[in-house]
């Protein structure tokens, strides 16, 4: 170890001389070179772990020294002193070895933390790369992504399919030996195609634009031309007019009633298209007119605001003139009354002719704030009438309409609502106006399209075309049956006044050709008498007597025997049969209460009336019952057995030939008539 | 209510069997079922024809009589004969002639099997049924109490109690004693009479005139009462000795009412179709 340390202190030495040799770099380096005496390359010779024992024997012997040392300090001596100098020596000969034990390792650490980081630098060289690969790596694994996921714009396009692309596009575009195989080439050849036909598309939607614009034009340039015809066209028709006149053609006439017609109110206005449209369809004898005053119509309807103002200005006024001059109560219900039944001044006039060229004129009023139509009629005949007594109601303008349908007498307003109205202006019934105002018949509002529920008030009714349309037929002919009636009876009534049966000669096979009893009078009569009169109690106790039907008395006489027969005319005859009630002085007074043959009489006549309609339209119906009722009289008187106790002969010879004279339990006369053997039997 | 269209014509005369409704009228006599009319069914059972001798007109058939003895039934009408039907076969046995006129109305005498007819020449006729012969005439209107010639000489009612007879018509109602042919009493009743009935010891007779008349034998008339029509033609009453409590009397005539007296007083109320 001594020579160890004597080497090591050697090299000891000339290390530190070699610290000032460094400044001498010329002889140093070559000294250097020389004498370089690497501590590094010691440290690689040299074994850890021997340095380590060294150490630690190193240490011990400090340890001893020290010990010693300290052992001699304290035992004292003067050889201690030497010793102690000796062993300092050795001490500082172990520390000298100590530090350069210290310095090699301090060098080892040096070293190995060199090589330490070197490798760390490498690892870190090679994770760096590894990180720049890895990111290197990722960033192409998602740029491949992202072309892999890249949606080409051409696939959103709807390529035509495959079969329509190979057969339509031009082979240049397909190269289908090409794009069969290759699905590449294939997409490439379809949008090649696609874009072809796209250009030529939009080719022909730029022609076809162009062509628009050239129409469109064309098209302004012909409305000008029109727009400028009309006033032309106007003066033509102006022209015209004198032209229309004299061909019998009114279209300008038609023309201007439909103008007119555009202020009728809804009702009227109804009524009129109906009706014209009625006569154009199926009536060619139907005229149609509308009457009154445009202007007046014109005023009606005014705009609100105006109405407004000339509100408040006649408030105003109205104030001061009431402190004025006050109306009485009674001229201002008068007024108001007016006002409730004023009628609008525009009216619609229908002429229906008839065959024998008899006219009924009929004018449709519309009362605004009733909002029901009323209707007059006139009937006026080709030639003069001479109206007989009885015949007087026949035809009169009140009661030729009455009843056209059953139970509609025109008195009573349709509209439920009117009553209310009524009861604030003290109006108790239409009736008492009816004769300025029109009757207000149940038909009427239907032709005018207005429909009133029976029991219930509605707040707006209004004009409805269908149920004007589907009441127009039977409403016309109905009107019609019912004047050509209303005449025949005149007629008819003018001969029975006379005491002439008119029978026509297509029913005289009705009746035998002598008949003696006859028709000695023919009035008309009340209807209070008629219900007065004692032999009639059964028909009023039936309810067929009402006031609506005409009353006459017939007198029919042979010898002494007088036939008394009231009759009770329905105004719808003759659909609705006369009712005949007997009472026979002869003998006493027989009524069908007292003689049962009376009766039969009666339902002779009554009950068997379709015999006697005679042909359509059977007008012969009350003649014919006339006729009959001689003939049963007739009958009758003839067939009464012969009362031995009286003397004299019979006062009416049998001339009719009867099979039996009695029969059933009741013994009735054989009272039918049998044509054309001529006999009567029973029924 | 039940109705039913029977005939085309009208119904003269209707009888009941136990069983059957006969209806006859306008020459032909039909019957129904009883239990199918209460059923509310109205199939005819049968119909029959007497043989008639005219085809020009169809005579009606007026009158018809039970024999329950024999179980026939007879019918009289507008042929002026008497013709007898075996219910059962639905033969008609006999025809019994006569009368000059139409028969109006038939009666029964039981004891002696004997039918009385009256009819529109003014006798009553009795016939013995096993002889089929006339037995006895009573010209009525020939007996000047009881003719009112003003009004005919026609029977139109009868009834018979055996030993009496009462019938009136044209004539006036009167009660015969029928094995002396006299007339016993007179009824003062002015208006003819459409038919008449023995009841207990009353006559009850009805016709011309609203009200059903109860007489007394002795021939004064002990109640009227009216009516709703204005004349009778026939009435008919329950007098079922089984159920005491029904008995009603019914009359119908000129009008479509049918009255009900449930007690012979008053009229109880009526039907009207």
């Amino acid at each position: 170890m001594s020579s160890e340390s004597s080497k090591k202190r050697k090299p000891k030495v000339i290390r530190s001389d070699g610290a000032p040799a460094e400044g001498k770099r010329n002889r140093s380096d070559t000294e250097q070179e020389g004498k370089y005496y690497s501590e590094e390359a010691e440290v690689d010779r040299r074994d850890p772990g021997r340095d380590y024992e060294l150490y630690k024997y190193t240490c011990q012997e400090l340890q001893r020294l020290m010990a010693e040392i300290q052992d001699l300090k304290s035992r004292g001596g003067k050889d201690a002193a030497v010793e102690i100098e000796d062993r300092r020596i050795q001490s500082c000969v172990h520390f000298m070895i100590l530090k350069k034990l210290n310095r090699l390792a301090h060098i080892r650490l040096k070293k190995g933390r060199d090589q330490t980081h070197e490798a760390k630098q490498k690892v870190d060289a090679y994770h760096l790369q590894l990180q720049n690969l890895l990111y290197e790596v990722m960033h192409l694994q998602k740029e491949i992504t992202k072309c892999l996921e890249f949606k080409s714009k051409h696939e959103e396009i709807d390529l035509v399919s495959l079969e329509e692309f190979y057969k339509e596009a031009p082979p240049d575009i397909s190269k289908a030996e090409v794009t069969m195989g290759d699905p590449h080439q294939q997409t490439l050849a379809r949008l090649d195609w696609e874009l072809e036909q796209r250009k030529r598309l939009a080719e022909k939607y730029r022609e076809c634009l162009s062509n628009k614009e050239k129409i469109l034009k064309e098209i302004e340039v012909k409305k000008e031309y029109l727009s400028s015809l009309q006033p032309r066209l106007n003066s033509i028709m102006q022209a015209s007019l004198p032209v229309q006149e004299y061909l019998f053609m009114p279209f300008d006439q038609a023309h201007k009633q439909y103008e007119t017609a555009r202020h009728l109110p809804p009702p009227l206005y109804v009524l009129f298209v109906q009706t014209t449209a009625y006569g154009q369809a199926c009536d060619k004898t139907l005229s149609v007119a509308i009457e009154g005053s445009v202007d007046e119509a014109k005023a009606l309807f005014k705009p609100p605001e105006d109405s407004q103002d000339d509100e408040s200005d006649s408030d105003a006024e109205e104030e001061q003139t009431t402190k004025r001059r006050r109306p009485t109560l009674g001229v201002q219900l008068d007024d108001k009354r007016k006002e409730m039944l004023k009628r609008h001044p525009l009216s619609v006039m229908l002429d229906l002719k008839c065959k024998d060229d008899s006219v009924l004129h009929l004018t449709f009023y519309y009362l605004m704030n009733l909002n029901i139509m009323t209707v007059k009629a006139k009937v006026t005949t080709a030639t003069e009438l001479i109206t007989p007594i009885s015949a007087g109601d026949l035809l009169s303008p009140d009661s030729v309409l009455s009843c056209l349908y059953p139970g509609d007498h025109g008195k009573k307003t349709p509209n439920p609502a009117n009553q209310y109205q009524f009861d604030k202006v003290g109006i108790l019934t239409l009736r008492d106006y009816v004769l300025d105002l029109g009757h207000p018949y149940l038909w009427v509002q239907k032709l005018g399209g207005l429909h009133f529920p029976k029991e219930q008030p509605q707040h707006t009714v209004i004009a409805d075309h269908s149920l004007s349309a589907s009441h127009m037929e039977t409403t016309m002919k109905l009107l019609k049956t019912r004047v050509q009636s209303r005449l025949a009876l005149h007629k008819q009534f003018a001969s029975l006044e006379h005491g002439i049966v008119p029978v026509t000669s297509d029913c005289q096979y009705l009746f035998p050709a002598k008949v003696v009893s006859r028709l000695v009078k023919w009035v008309s009569i009340a209807h209070e008498d008629y219900t007065e009169l004692h032999f009639t109690k059964d028909i009023v106790e039936a309810g067929l007597a009402g006031d609506t039907n005409l009353y006459y008395m017939a007198l029919v006489e042979r010898g002494t025997a007088k036939l008394q027969a009231a009759v009770v005319l329905n105004p719808g005859y003759s659909s609705i049969p006369p009712v005949f009630q007997l009472c026979l002085n002869w003998k006493g007074e027989k009524t069908n209460n007292n003689d049962d043959n009376i009766r039969a009489m009666e339902s002779e006549v009554n009950v068997c009336y379709k015999e006697l309609c005679g042909p359509r339209p059977s007008h012969q119906l009350l003649t014919n019952q006339l006729q009959r009722l001689c003939v049963l009289l007739d009958v009758y008187l003839e067939t009464e057995s012969h009362d031995d106790s009286v003397e004299g002969p019979k006062e009416f010879p049998q001339e009719k030939m009867c099979l039996r004279l009695f029969r059933g339990p009741s013994r009735m006369k054989p009272f039918k008539y049998n044509h054309p053997q001529g006999f009567f039997s029973h029924r | 209510m039940v109705t039913f269209q029977a005939h085309d014509g009208p119904v003269y005369s209707m009888v009941s069997t136990d069983r059957h409704l006969l209806s006859a009228g306008d020459g032909e006599v039909k019957a129904w079922l009883w239990a199918e009319i209460l059923k509310k069914g109205c199939k005819e059972l049968w119909r029959r024809q007497p043989p008639y001798r005219t085809s020009l007109e169809v005579p009606e058939i007026n009158a018809l009589l039970l024999v329950p003895k024999e179980n026939s039934l007879i019918l009289a009408g507008g042929d002026c004969q008497l013709h007898t039907m075996d219910l059962e076969t639905g033969t008609f046995t006999r025809a019994l002639w006569g009368h000059t006129d139409y028969i109006h109305c038939l009666a029964l005498r039981e004891r002696s099997p004997e039918v009385l007819s009256g009819g529109e020449d003014g006798a009553v006729r009795l016939w013995d049924l096993r002889t089929a012969k006339e037995v006895q005439t009573i010209e009525v209107y020939k007996h000047e109490e009881c003719s009112r010639p003003h009004n005919g000489r026609w029977i139109g009612c009868l009834a018979t109690d055996s030993d009496w007879m009462v019938c009136g018509g044209g004539p006036a109602l009167t009660l015969w004693h029928l094995r002396s042919s006299t007339p016993t009493t007179i009824f003062p009743m002015r208006a003819p009479q459409k038919h008449v009935t023995f009841y207990q010891d009353l006559i009850l007779s009805a016709g011309q005139g609203r009200c059903v008349n109860q007489w007394q034998l002795s021939g004064e008339l002990k109640a009227q009462v009216p009516g709703s029509s204005p004349g009778l033609l026939s009435l008919s009453l329950n007098q079922q000795p089984a159920a005491p409590e029904c008995k009603v009397l019914t009359a119908a005539g000129n009008s479509c009412r049918v009255d009900v007296f449930t007690n012979l007083g008053y009229r109880a109320f009526s039907l009207s179709f």
